[in-house]
């Protein structure tokens, strides 16, 4: 049995297949139909809603897309939706900008950049005098897609709505106030229909425990990529373990594992908690992630989702190729450490083991000889999957590469270090010819395919003038060079 | 909730003021407060009726030969699954062509797309029917699929023949002018992407009729449709759309055949069926812009003057004709934009491939000719040496001129145009600028370009431009309107609202738009080619000024005074006698002329004056007018990735007398990022079998917010128009995508950049990041080379 709050109204049911996605149920149990389908992928954001969550600070909002999140997320939390969020007969100051600034023409994405903008508009609430800036207004909007308007009403709409008066959508979700919940049984299903499960554990143990007695269950972290094989693949699971609300996985330090000279992220930070977390020691990363999916992606998606999922056009694996990430796996075989190098075997396959699962990455911190430079080659800037995702980590010692750890997305069945280039790096001096000879063993180091995001041909060229691009970044430090 | 609206102002306040929302005016879209709130209706949210069950086609697998095994057993079985229909179970037609035929509503014994619809199962839930349409056992024999423009042109493959339009003898004056110029382009379709997929919902009736709601541009031909693959009369149908969720071209012609669908499905078993497509059915399953290969010989002068051209346009026209042959000729009759080409010759081919029949997509072909001619004057550019823009005021064309089919050059306001804008955005100085910066920094190159857009107004098929309009008054002074044009985002509801009020002299908000729907006004033309305001806004005023005429009758015989004593103003209708007004509320006098028993209640028609075309003998005068405007983007690009941002756009578009700003500006700003994404970065792409591979939105990319320039300029160019439309406005909704057009002229001329700008750079379209740096290299190695 799941409960949660949609728009100030408490509801409460047992009769959901574990693999209902929460657009369905949205629109197919419950009429809500102003959430709208537009492609049950996650790309085009006409079904964001705004999920919250119950804090020692209040409810806190985040953006996703409801087409591919199960309903097992919302369990616990408070939904909003677009026809719910006016107050007192007037629209909320995300649609009344909307409608001055002639945002909406068909009509159809509306709804989806409604709740986008209302979620930017509830984080200015939370945060008194922080007005925010147009990349901020674009981050919040990337994973909405509007074919009429050209966005730049939209745009200015969600500069307006700011000169409105503001309201804090806390007062809907808590209209019938606050339900407290009993303890409940994680090793119990959270929802059991048509012969299939799901379980939501909220502690490793429990974990374990599930995973000893289904070591083959589908396991689900932010599943921006599992949920389209229900959506797409028209797939069915029988037992699903969602693991995004397993306490341990979710923080971004472990007590003792966090040094000074290292990072521990727990494997299911999700990608907008780690833009935070890793500004500081890794700006350039912070920076890349920026530009992984949309925000409402990234509020779901997970690091250890990222990299278990083995795809090899995922964004960060290169990055923790290039850092040379450990990682750290666990489950009814125990626990055990793998260097991110030997984690995958071959096209979205691991090393990981049935009954087994990523608990965490750990990644060390940068000294002042060290650098990372990344960059991202996608045909549109935001939102879109890379046609080559390029992370170089380079030491420099006395105007020496020491070391240099070139690896790529998109160049190989799996994310791949670019040995022989890396090895023609080493040991060069830090100058414009040692990365021009380097360049020539790219084609040694990497097959590429040629598929709809980028030819063979594109795909070994810009990396090679990616090592150029990179030199020139660092010695003028105008680049993203860490 | 309900929401404060001005509804309940009462007559005394509406008159002391102008009426509101009148013509002219930047009044919000008329269902905007319904938009944000999600609480607008699309046909998949309407309740659904008890009993409802959801169909979904079964798609081929290959792209070409014959079906040797149709095994639909395991879907019969599959959970959920009530019936599955084929093409024998159609009662009616099973050729669903909309104007040629050759579309079959399920493949007949042999397939020529990938993707191609066999059959049709109905299932309890759209859910069950998707997993149940993938058990069909398959079996084919394979014939070789034509899969390019070049090889259906090798292979005589066409779906109607080669056409020509020819002004004086191009071929000799090729042979004799000083220079000769050829070069290519290869233009990449484009996915219309409306964010609301097909769909379409029957409902069976009493005598065998059929209710269809269906999200389309074009209810009268999706009724005659129906009625045809039904064999039942067209008066037995009744198809009704309030609104899409975009259209763009897409639902012109192809949201019918899953109406005839869901309609045989809810005919055999006498329960509604909804036919929804989910995104990547309708991506494979309907038909795109037409790509087009492109050809041209030049013949110029020292100075860049064109004296002849001839040229030869390939569209890729899919496995039937659809509306290709009308599209391949829009293609040439913009081939020449806004120049004079002198003596003419233009050949349009339309070919047949194996791949899905390829349609209607704002601007319909236009764009497709349109960009050749920008492609042509930089190349030329490039050939004397001289800036673009210069090459391009050159060869504009002049009053008196004529086009290559006929029609008469008159009220060309393109030269002021083009100079207007040219000062307003500091082309020259900028260019200036440009020019240094480039040769300064080894990496990044910025490129610029002023690009003109010249657009035929009408339907070439000279029999769709009409149209018609339903206006009832009640008798509270509240207006009911009824037209055959559709609403798919552009605001056609509210510009032909606005029309209404404003010959009525009342509030907007005392017009009532109801959805379009064929038992209201028959017999229309699609709501196409940018026509809708111009011809339903028309046909509106037409049935307005037909009760206004009986009312002033009236009034002159029930007042005694003069029709010129008679005036509608301000929410009220003012009766001048012995030199006293005397104001009458608009509600109090429709209800004192309907106890006079006067109709309040007509039909108002409309058919476009002027036009004639002999496409026998291609030449007249097929538009009513043009639309014109023009564009300046700014680029910069990366050498090293061939990556790119589109750095500036000042836009100064022409709509005449604008019905409604802030619609027109909408259209424009809407159009141009469209036109922007057609030529960076949307790419459609099949693989070697002609299955679609960008065939969802995480392949196929539409412009993001942060992909709009961040100074983005839109001005409208105020100037009436000359000819006698709807209060001197002029039609919007396709000529701005055709300004996209600059930002792949700057991209290339920030390519040009790299050899000196003294090559006209290869850029085939999408001009994606690969084939800048493709482009880019081909100018290093020329730079080396020579």
């Amino acid at each position: 049995m799941i409960r949660f709050n949609l728009n100030g109204r408490w509801i409460e049911s047992s009769e959901i297949d574990p693999n209902c996605t929460i657009l369905k149920f949205l629109r197919t149990n419950l009429k809500q139909v102003d959430v709208k389908e537009g492609c049950a992928a996650g790309d085009c954001g006409a079904c964001t809603i705004m999920l919250g969550q119950m804090t020692e600070h209040g409810i806190e909002y985040q953006t996703l897309n409801a087409c591919i999140a199960l309903m097992a997320n919302v369990h616990d939390r408070y939904l909003l939706t677009s026809s719910g969020i006016g107050r007192a007969g007037k629209l909320h100051p995300a649609q009344q900008a909307l409608v001055d600034c002639h945002g909406s023409q068909c009509g159809f994405c509306t709804p989806g950049f409604v709740m986008s903008m209302a979620n930017l508009q509830q984080n200015a609430c939370k945060a008194p005098g922080h007005i925010p800036d147009v990349a901020e207004i674009h981050e919040a909007l990337s994973g909405n897609l509007c074919r009429c308007t050209g966005y730049r009403p939209i745009i200015e709409a969600a500069q307006r709505m700011h000169e409105l008066p503001q309201q804090n959508l806390e007062y809907i979700s808590l209209r019938s106030g606050v339900q407290s919940f009993d303890p409940r049984d994680a090793e119990q299903p959270l929802l059991e229909a048509n012969g299939r499960r799901l379980f939501m554990p909220e502690s490793e143990a429990q974990l374990k425990a599930l995973l000893a007695l289904y070591p083959h269950a589908r396991l689900w972290a932010g599943g921006t990529d599992a949920g389209l094989e229900i959506t797409q693949r028209f797939t069915q699971f029988d037992t699903i373990i969602c693991v995004n609300r397993v306490a341990e996985l979710t923080r971004c330090s472990e007590p003792g594992q966090d040094a000074d000279d290292q990072l521990w992220l727990g494997a299911c930070v999700t990608f907008s908690q780690a833009e935070k977390l890793l500004a500081e020691s890794f700006p350039s990363f912070a920076q890349l992630l920026h530009r992984i999916g949309s925000r409402q992606i990234r509020n779901m998606g997970t690091l250890g989702g990222n990299i278990a999922n083995a795809s090899p056009i995922g964004d960060t694996p290169p990055v923790f190729f290039a850092l040379d990430a450990i990682l750290e796996i666990d489950g009814i075989h125990g626990h055990r450490e793998v260097a991110i190098g030997d984690f995958y075997l071959g096209y979205k396959q691991t090393v990981l083991q049935p009954g087994e699962y990523l608990r965490a990455v750990r990644i060390p911190k940068l000294k002042a000889t060290e650098h990372l430079w990344l960059h991202k080659v996608s045909k549109r800037y935001d939102d879109d999957i890379s046609a080559v995702m390029f992370a170089l980590y380079l030491s420099v010692e006395g105007g020496v590469i020491s070391s240099a750890r070139l690896a790529c997305g998109g160049m190989a069945a799996t994310p791949k270090l670019a040995e022989k280039t890396n090895a023609a790096l080493s040991g060069k001096h830090f100058a414009v010819s040692s990365f021009e000879q380097a360049a020539a063993f790219i084609d040694q180091d990497y097959q590429p395919i040629s598929d709809v995001r980028a030819s063979d041909q594109y795909r070994l060229q810009v990396t090679r003038n990616l090592l150029i691009k990179a030199f020139h970044d660092m010695t003028t430090a105008q680049g993203d060079a860490a | 909730m309900t929401f404060t609206s001005s509804r309940v102002t009462p007559w005394a306040e509406r008159r002391q003021r102008p009426a509101k929302g009148k013509s002219g005016k930047e009044l919000a879209h008329e269902s905007a407060e319904k938009h944000v709130l999600g609480t607008a209706v699309y046909i998949d949210d309407m309740p659904e009726l008890a009993g409802t069950l959801h169909a979904v086609v079964g798609k081929s697998s290959i792209s070409c030969g014959l079906i040797t095994k149709l095994d639909l057993a395991a879907v019969w079985a599959s959970p959920g699954v009530v019936d599955v229909v084929t093409l024998d179970d159609v009662p009616g037609e099973t050729d669903i062509g909309p104007v040629y035929k050759g579309d079959l509503i399920f493949a007949d014994g042999r397939v020529d797309f990938h993707g191609q619809p066999l059959f049709a199962v109905v299932a309890e839930s759209f859910d069950q029917a998707k997993r149940a349409a993938l058990q069909a056992q398959v079996e084919y024999q394979q014939e070789e699929p034509i899969l390019s423009v070049e090889q259906a042109l090798q292979q005589n493959s066409f779906v109607n023949p080669a056409h020509t339009m020819q002004k004086g003898d191009a071929v000799s004056a090729l042979a004799s002018a000083p220079r000769q110029l050829h070069g290519q382009l290869y233009v990449r379709g484009q996915e219309q992407f409306y964010l609301e997929t097909q769909i379409s919902y029957a409902i069976p009736g009493e005598d065998d009729g059929m209710q269809v709601y269906c999200s389309t541009q074009h209810p009268s031909e999706v009724q005659k449709l129906v009625a045809e693959v039904l064999d039942i009369p067209l008066s037995l149908v009744t198809v009704e759309v309030r609104r899409m969720g975009g259209g763009f071209g897409g639902k012109e012609t192809q949201a019918a055949p899953w109406a005839c669908i869901a309609a045989v499905c809810a005919n055999r078993l006498q329960r509604p069926v909804k036919m929804r497509l989910d995104r990547q059915d309708d991506m494979v399953l309907t038909g795109k812009r037409h790509d087009f290969l492109n050809r041209y010989q030049l013949g110029i002068n020292d100075d860049g003057k064109i004296l002849a051209a001839d040229i030869e346009l390939a569209g890729f026209c899919g496995y039937t004709a659809d509306l290709s042959d009308a599209i391949v000729d829009r293609a040439m009759f913009h081939v020449d934009n806004a120049y004079n080409l002198h003596d003419t010759r233009v050949i349009g081919h339309r070919c047949r491939t194996n791949t899905v029949s390829n349609t209607a997509f704002r601007g319909f072909g236009g764009p497709q000719g349109m960009i050749f001619a920008e492609c042509m004057l930089d190349d030329i550019a490039r050939a004397v040496g001289k800036d673009p823009l210069d090459v391009r005021k050159l060869n504009l064309y002049q009053d008196g001129d004529s086009t290559h089919y006929g029609q008469p050059i008159e009220n060309y306001i393109l030269p002021e145009i083009i100079d207007t804008l040219e000062a307003d955005c500091d082309y020259r100085q900028r260019r200036a600028e440009i020019t240094e910066l480039n040769r300064t920094n080894p990496w990044k190159k910025r490129g610029l370009a002023l690009t003109p857009v010249r657009f035929g107004i009408s339907f070439t098929l000279q029999f769709l431009n009409q149209a018609g309009a339903l206006v009832h008054v009640y008798t509270d002074g509240s207006v009911h309107l009824s037209h055959g044009g559709t609403e798919m985002g552009q605001g056609l509801y509210t510009k032909v609202a606005q029309v209404v009020a404003n010959e009525f002299n009342i509030d907007i908000d005392m017009v009532r738009v109801a959805a379009t729907t064929t038992d209201k006004v028959p017999n229309t033309s699609p709501t196409a080619a940018s026509s809708g305001s111009d011809l339903n806004g028309k046909a509106a005023q037409n049935a307005c000024q037909i009760i206004k005429s009986r009312l002033v009758v009236f009034a002159e015989q029930h007042f005694g005074v003069n029709a010129s004593d008679v005036r509608f103003d301000n929410n009220h209708v003012v009766i001048t006698k012995d030199g006293a007004e005397q104001w009458l509320a608009f509600s109090d006098f429709v209800d004192l002329a309907y106890r006079n028993r006067i109709s309040l209640s007509a039909a108002g028609f409309y058919s476009t004056p002027k036009i004639h075309y002999d496409r026998d003998t291609a030449s007249g005068r097929p538009f009513f007018y043009y639309a014109m405007g023009a564009a300046c983007a700014e680029v910069e690009i990366d050498t090293l990735t061939g990556e790119y941002k589109v750095l500036r756009t000042d836009i100064l578009h022409d709509v005449g007398t604008s019905l409604n700003p802030a619609i027109d500006i909408g259209q424009i700003e809407g159009g141009f990022v469209q036109g922007m994404g057609w030529l960076t970065t949307e790419e459609l792409l099949w693989d070697g079998q002609g299955r679609l591979s960008s065939a969802s939105a995480a392949t196929y990319k539409i412009p993001t917010s942060v992909d709009v320039p961040e100074h983005f300029s839109v001005r409208l160019f105020g100037r009436p128009n000359a000819e006698e439309t709807i209060y001197h406005s002029k039609a919007v909704g396709e000529p701005p995508l055709m300004h996209g057009i600059a930002v792949w002229c700057a991209l290339r001329d920030a390519v040009a950049s790299v050899a000196d700008y003294k090559v006209s750079p290869q850029l085939d379209t999408p001009a994606t990041p690969e084939r800048v740096l493709n482009a880019v290299m081909a100018m290093q190695s020329l730079q080396a080379g020579g």
